[in-house]
């Protein structure tokens, strides 16, 4: 089961990543999302929460080129509560992510990627935060990096 | 080091976000072939074991992912996933019946549907799989068929009918 971790416990919390409904977006405000999120809806949105509670945790657009094989991370963000050294609960990001490689190797199987197109002052971080290869301006997982991911949140 | 966005440091920027970075299409077509020749590269690298690790993985979601939903699809039964899970690695049935110790007949009738797999049988298809796809995915597809038959098979209804009595009355009485 994908777990985020309550930081001011050490205790592991049970998280559900699941599509984002329409009626979700009511709830979805700039403020605390940080992004228009109704700008995304051409993409497949996930939302990121405790199985315990509806509270939005973290949000993830994913864009899927079939072509390439490849699902995309156009978007992503932690509620937030959950930024910066005073954050409520850690691996939020790293377990849509995560979520993101399941979904590739759903549609892929062993040619599934995951790739992301980061600012470039950011792109080190990623790098090192979640084993991401570098491809020049985007980075990307696939085969071992990608298993390393899923196998880490427990996907 | 703090950007002067916001109150975030990079680190913990990257901890949070991902930004969308819009590209024009002559930088994105040049990004997308960057992608593209650093995947070939890495691909030529690919080993025979992690392209069926990460087929058992698919095979694995697709499995938790069907037995979740609503839907029930008659071509998605215990037997055809695990039909698939045995092209993954084995030409012919028999070699995969010896390996988990099932009578070759026993695993011909549970891949034609005329037998449901046992526990053991669960069991052992989770050792296989060195656990990649854990007993209960099995169980849960397992569970979504004999959920659909129980619900649709009215002529076992029916025959169990004769076999009751003392049926509770709940019937209401108006007031």
């Amino acid at each position: 089961m994908m777990e985020v971790l309550l930081l001011k416990t050490g205790e592991p919390k049970n998280i559900v990543v699941e599509q984002l409904e329409d009626s979700d977006f009511k709830n979805i405000t700039k403020s605390r999302y940080h992004f228009n999120w109704e700008e995304q809806k051409a993409n497949d949105v996930f939302k990121l929460r405790l199985i315990e509670s509806d509270e939005i945790l973290g949000l993830m657009s994913l864009k899927v080129h079939r072509d390439e094989m490849r699902i995309e991370i156009v978007l992503l963000a932690c509620s937030i509560e959950n930024m910066g050294k005073n954050k409520i609960y850690d691996r939020i990001a790293g377990n849509l992510i995560a979520f993101a490689c399941r979904e590739a190797i759903k549609l892929f199987g062993a040619d599934a990627c995951v790739s992301l197109l980061p600012k470039t002052e950011l792109k080190k971080y990623y790098i090192s935060q979640y084993g991401m290869l570098d491809a020049g301006r985007q980075i990307y997982v696939e085969s071992n990096s990608l298993f390393n991911l899923i196998k880490e949140y427990k996907v | 080091m703090k950007t002067n966005e916001n109150k975030f440091t990079l680190a913990e920027l990257a901890e949070s976000v991902v930004f969308e970075n819009r590209l024009t299409p002559e930088e994105r077509k040049s990004a997308d072939i960057e992608l593209a020749e650093a995947r070939r590269k890495n691909r030529e690298r690919i080993t025979g074991n992690q392209q069926l690790y990460a087929q058992v993985l698919q095979l694995r979601f697709l499995m938790e992912d069907y037995a979740k939903s609503e839907i029930f699809d008659q071509e998605l039964s215990f037997a055809s996933f695990l039909r698939k899970y045995i092209r993954l690695n084995y030409k012919v049935n028999k070699k995969f019946a010896n390996d988990i110790d099932l009578k070759e007949a026993e695993l011909s009738l549970i891949l034609n549907r005329r037998r449901l797999p046992n526990e053991k049988t669960i069991v052992r298809l989770e050792l296989h799989s060195n656990a990649m796809i854990p007993a209960i995915s099995w169980y849960r597809v397992l569970e979504k068929e004999k959920e659909h038959e129980l619900l649709s098979n009215t002529a076992f209804r029916q025959k169990q009918d004769k076999h009751v009595k003392n049926r509770l009355n709940l019937e209401l009485q108006e007031v």
